[in-house]
C-alpha cells in the first residue's frame, strides 16, 4: 500500500495544495518531515483553482439525472465508491483514486442532504459555474444553522443579496465552492 | 500504515518482490488484541479461519510474564493456575496503558492491577514493572505488546507455513493518533507491518456487510441498504458504530467510544467488596499482590456467574485475618455499576444522533465483546434500539474475523464467489484541529468525516506585524483545547509585516488512503499572487513520549493566550 502513494502521475483535476505532492518516497521513515517548497502560484492553488477545473456538475459526477431520487443518489455513490475508493485502486494509482473518491464524496454529501441540495440546485439554475471544490460548507456552519433555523433563513437571504451583487461584477468562472466560501467569509 | 516509524532488521531480508512467488501472496492476517484476550484470523481461500495455538485455543490471554529470564506471553505459555497470572510477574492490560501519561485517569485506575504502576502526575509515562525474583523489572506497554506479538507471529507462521509480515489490527474507537503510533511501534518491534488499523466496531460492520451480501446472493435478503448499530464492550473499551451497508459496501456513518470496560466493572466490584482496598494493597509486597489477585479472581468469577444467575455467594480468604463472605445480587451489581451503564446508554444515543439515524431505521443491532453477556447491557441496548439483538455473529470472534476480511481485501485477494467484493468506507473517530482564538480548539476535520479527506480553514494574525504563528494540532472533541490529545506543533515564520487580521494563514489537513495525517500551512497576503512564506507540510503526530508535559511547557512558556504567536479564525472577531 505504502509504496503506491506516489504523486507524480499526471493529474487532470488537481486539488488545492496538490502542488505540494511530489514523490512521497523521498520521505525518510521518521515521524516528522518538514518540507519547504517554493510554491509557484500559491494564490490560485491555495484559494481557488477554478480555471483548470472541468465543468462537471455533481449530478454528472454521480451519473444520475437532476431529478434523481435519494435512493438513486445513494446507489450511485456506493457504486462509485466501489470503483474509486483508494482501497480498491490499482497499484500505483492510489493518489489519483483518492482524489476521485473525495470528489464523489462531496457530490454525495451535497446531494444527499435536502437543504444543501436545494442550495446547490438553485445555484445551478442561476447558471453558476459548478465546478468541484475540495472545500464544502463546514459542519460548523451547518450546526449553527441547525440550531437556529431563523438564522439560516436570514443567512440565505443575505447570501442571495450578495450573490446578486456579486453576479454583476463577477467573473462567471467562479466555482460553486468558491462562491460559498466567499459568502461565508463575507457574512461571518 | 504507509511509513512505519522505523523498520526492523528483517525488513531488508524479505521484500515484496520475493514474496510474490508463493501461491498465496502475503495475505495480511487479522489480529484482535484485546485488553484481556487476543485472537488471530486469516482468509483461508473461501472463508475466514481463526488460528489456534498449540493448546488448541482460539482465544488467548493477553499477558506477558517475566518470571524467567526469557519473557513468555499468553500465546505459548501455559498457566499452572489463574493465580500465576496475578503473582506480580505478569503484565497485562497493556492495551489500556499504551500511549498514556501518568496524569491519565485510566492509568490511575490501573494502579490496582497486581503489578507495579506508579504515577508522579507530571505528564510522563508511568513507571510499570513486573516483580521478578523479588525485584522490580521495569517495562513499557509497547515492549509487552511487542513480546506478545512476536509469539502471535510465530504461531501464525507455524500454522500458515509462510512468513507473516502484514497485519490488520483492530483498535478502540477512542484511540488517539498518538496511541496508534505506539501500537505501530510495538508491531515494528515484532517485525510486523501494519496494513490497516480498524476501529473494532468497523471490523464487525465489515463482517456484517459480508453476511448481508451473501444473503443477497442466496436470495434471502432484499439487497437494499441496511443500517446496523454495533456496540462493542470488552475489558478495556466501549465502542459504538453506526454503519450503512449495501452491496458489500460498509459505510461508517458515526463512531463513538470511551475507555470504559469490564476492567472498570471489576474494579467497582472489588472496591464494593473491600472498601479500603487501596490502602489495603498500597505496600505492594508479595503478599499484598497475592491477596489482590485472590480478590480479583473471586470478583471476576462472581461477575461471570451473575450473567446467568441472579444471586451469587462470594467467599474469599485474603489472609491476615481478612475474610470476605457476602451474598451478591444482580440488582446490587447493577447499582454499583450504574454510572458505567448510563455512560454506555448515552454513547449509543450519541452515536445514533451523530449518524443522523432514527432508531426506527436501524435494521440490526449487533452486540459484541467480552461484556456482551451482561444482562443489564443487553436490556439497555434492546431498550434504546427497540429491537432484539442480532444473533448471526459470534460476539467474541466478530472483530478478528472482520479484520481478516479487511486483510484479504486490502491485500488484493479476489474470491471467485464474490465473498471479498467488500469495501469499508471509514470515518474519522475524533476531530482534528488547531488551537486558535486564544485557548479554543478549532476543528478542521470534524469527527465522523468520511476518509480519505482534505479540509482547510483560513486563520489570521492577532497582532500588528506578527511575523510568526504557532500551529498546535490537537485531536479530540473537547471544547477546552488542553483536554484533547496533542499531536504536534510547528511554527510558520516570515509573515510579512501587516496590520492584524490581514494575512491569510491557510491551514489544511489531509488524511490519505492509508490514514496518514498531513498538515499544511501557508501564508497569503491579500492581492498577492505568490505565497508570502514557504508552505509547510508536516506529518503528524510529531510528539513523542511525555506529550502531556510538552503541552504544559507550551502553556507555561507562551501563556494561556500564546501571546506572540497565536492565530485566530479569519473573520471571527
Amino acid at each position: 500500500m505504502c509504496s503506491n502513494g506516489v504523486g507524480h502521475l499526471p493529474r487532470s483535476e488537481p486539488l488545492r495544495f496538490s502542488f505540494l505532492h511530489s514523490t512521497r518516497l523521498e520521505n525518510p521513515p521518521q515521524f516528522v518531515s518538514f518540507r519547504f517548497r517554493p510554491g509557484p502560484a500559491i494564490r490560485s492553488s491555495l484559494n481557488d483553482t477554478i480555471s483548470e477545473r472541468p465543468a462537471m456538475s455533481f449530478y454528472e459526477l454521480l451519473g444520475i439525472p437532476e431529478t434523481g431520487s435519494f435512493v438513486e443518489i445513494k446507489q450511485a455513490y456506493k457504486q462509485l465508491a466501489r470503483k474509486y475508493h483508494p482501497d480498491v485502486s490499482p497499484p500505483g494509482r492510489v493518489e489519483e483514486y483518492t482524489q476521485r473518491f473525495i470528489r464523489v464524496q462531496e457530490a454525495y454529501e451535497t446531494l444527499s442532504d435536502p437543504r444543501r441540495r436545494a442550495f446547490y440546485d438553485r445555484d445551478m439554475a442561476n447558471g453558476v459555474h459548478l465546478a468541484f471544490t475540495a472545500r464544502r460548507r463546514t459542519k460548523f456552519d451547518e450546526q449553527t444553522e441547525e440550531k437556529s433555523e431563523w438564522k439560516s433563513r436570514w443567512q440565505s437571504q443575505l447570501s442571495e443579496l450578495k450573490r446578486k451583487s456579486m453576479q454583476k461584477d463577477s467573473d462567471d468562472n467562479m466555482s460553486w465552492g468558491a462562491r460559498m466560501r466567499r459568502e461565508r467569509n463575507q457574512s461571518s | 500504515m504507509a511509513e512505519p516509524a522505523y523498520l526492523v532488521a528483517s525488513d531488508s531480508e524479505t521484500t515484496a518482490e520475493e514474496k510474490s512467488s508463493s501461491p498465496f501472496p502475503d495475505i495480511a492476517i487479522g489480529i484482535d488484541i484485546g485488553t484481556s484476550q487476543c485472537s488471530v484470523a486469516v482468509w483461508g481461500g473461501s472463508q475466514v479461519e481463526l488460528l489456534r495455538n498449540t493448546r488448541n485455543q482460539k482465544l488467548m490471554r493477553s499477558y506477558v510474564t517475566f518470571k524467567d529470564e526469557i519473557p513468555a506471553g499468553g500465546v505459548s505459555n501455559q498457566l499452572a493456575h489463574e493465580y500465576e497470572m496475578l503473582s506480580g510477574a505478569a503484565i497485562f492490560n497493556m492495551k489500556r496503558l499504551i500511549g498514556r501519561v501518568d496524569t491519565d485517569p485510566v492509568v490511575h485506575a490501573s494502579k490496582s492491577l497486581p503489578f507495579l504502576v506508579q504515577t508522579l502526575n507530571i505528564g510522563v509515562r508511568p513507571f510499570i514493572a513486573a516483580l521478578v525474583k523479588n525485584m522490580w523489572r521495569s517495562t513499557t506497554p509497547e515492549e509487552v505488546l511487542a513480546i506478545f506479538l512476536v509469539e502471535l507471529r510465530a504461531m501464525a507462521e507455524l500454522q500458515l507455513k509462510r512468513p507473516v509480515r502484514n497485519v490488520v489490527l483492530t483498535i478502540p474507537v477512542s484511540f488517539s493518533r498518538f496511541q496508534i503510533t505506539r501500537i505501530e511501534r510495538a508491531c515494528a518491534m515484532a517485525g510486523l507491518q501494519v496494513l490497516r488499523l480498524m476501529p473494532e466496531p468497523t471490523a464487525v460492520a465489515l463482517l456484517y456487510a459480508q453476511q448481508q451480501q451473501q444473503n443477497v446472493h442466496e436470495n434471502m435478503g432484499s439487497g437494499s441498504e441496511k443500517i446496523a448499530l454495533i456496540f462493542n464492550m470488552g475489558a478495556g473499551f466501549c465502542d459504538v458504530a453506526v454503519s450503512a451497508t449495501a452491496g458489500g459496501v460498509s459505510q461508517i456513518k458515526a463512531l463513538a467510544g470511551t475507555a470504559l470496560g469490564g476492567e472498570d466493572i471489576l474494579l467497582n466490584m472489588m472496591r464494593h467488596l473491600l472498601p479500603d482496598m487501596d490502602s489495603h494493597f498500597s505496600t505492594r509486597g508479595i503478599d499484598e499482590i497475592r491477596r489482590m489477585g485472590l480478590l480479583r479472581v473471586a470478583t471476576q468469577d462472581a461477575i461471570h456467574k451473575l450473567s446467568a444467575q441472579s444471586n451469587v455467594q462470594i467467599d474469599v480468604d485474603l489472609g491476615n485475618g481478612r475474610k470476605i463472605s457476602k451474598a451478591l445480587g444482580r440488582e446490587e451489581f447493577e447499582d454499583v455499576n450504574r454510572e458505567i451503564f448510563e455512560k454506555c446508554e448515552s454513547l449509543i444515543k450519541q452515536c445514533l444522533h451523530d449518524a443522523k439515524v432514527e432508531v426506527e431505521d436501524v435494521s440490526d443491532v449487533i452486540l459484541v465483546g467480552g461484556c456482551s453477556n451482561i444482562p443489564k447491557l443487553r436490556n439497555i441496548i434492546t431498550g434504546v434500539c427497540k429491537r432484539e439483538i442480532y444473533n448471526g455473529i459470534n460476539p467474541l470472534e466478530a472483530a478478528v474475523r472482520g479484520a481478516a476480511l479487511e486483510g484479504a481485501v486490502a491485500s488484493g485477494v479476489n474470491d471467485p464467489f464474490g465473498s471479498l467484493d467488500l469495501l469499508t468506507i471509514q470515518a474519522t473517530p475524533l476531530s482534528i484541529g488547531v488551537r486558535a482564538d486564544g485557548n479554543s480548539f478549532v476543528p478542521i476535520i470534524h469527527q465522523n468525516t468520511t476518509m480519505p479527506v482534505r479540509r482547510d480553514v483560513i486563520f489570521t494574525t492577532v497582532h500588528d506585524n506578527q511575523a510568526e504563528a504557532l500551529i498546535i494540532v490537537y485531536e479530540g472533541d473537547e471544547k477546552a483545547v488542553e483536554k484533547n490529545h496533542l499531536l504536534g506543533y510547528f511554527k510558520i515564520t516570515g509573515i510579512p509585516p501587516a496590520p492584524k487580521g490581514v494575512p491569510e494563514i491557510n491551514v489544511c489537513m489531509d488524511i490519505d488512503a492509508s490514514n496518514v495525517l498531513r498538515v499544511f500551512a501557508g501564508v497569503v497576503m491579500p492581492g498577492v499572487q505568490n505565497p508570502a512564506a514557504p508552505v509547510m507540510e508536516v506529518r503528524m503526530p510529531t510528539v513523542d513520549d511525555g506529550h502531556g508535559w510538552c503541552a504544559e511547557a507550551l502553556n507555561r512558556t507562551y501563556g494561556s493566550t500564546l501571546d506572540l504567536v497565536t492565530v485566530q479564525k479569519k473573520g471571527a472577531h
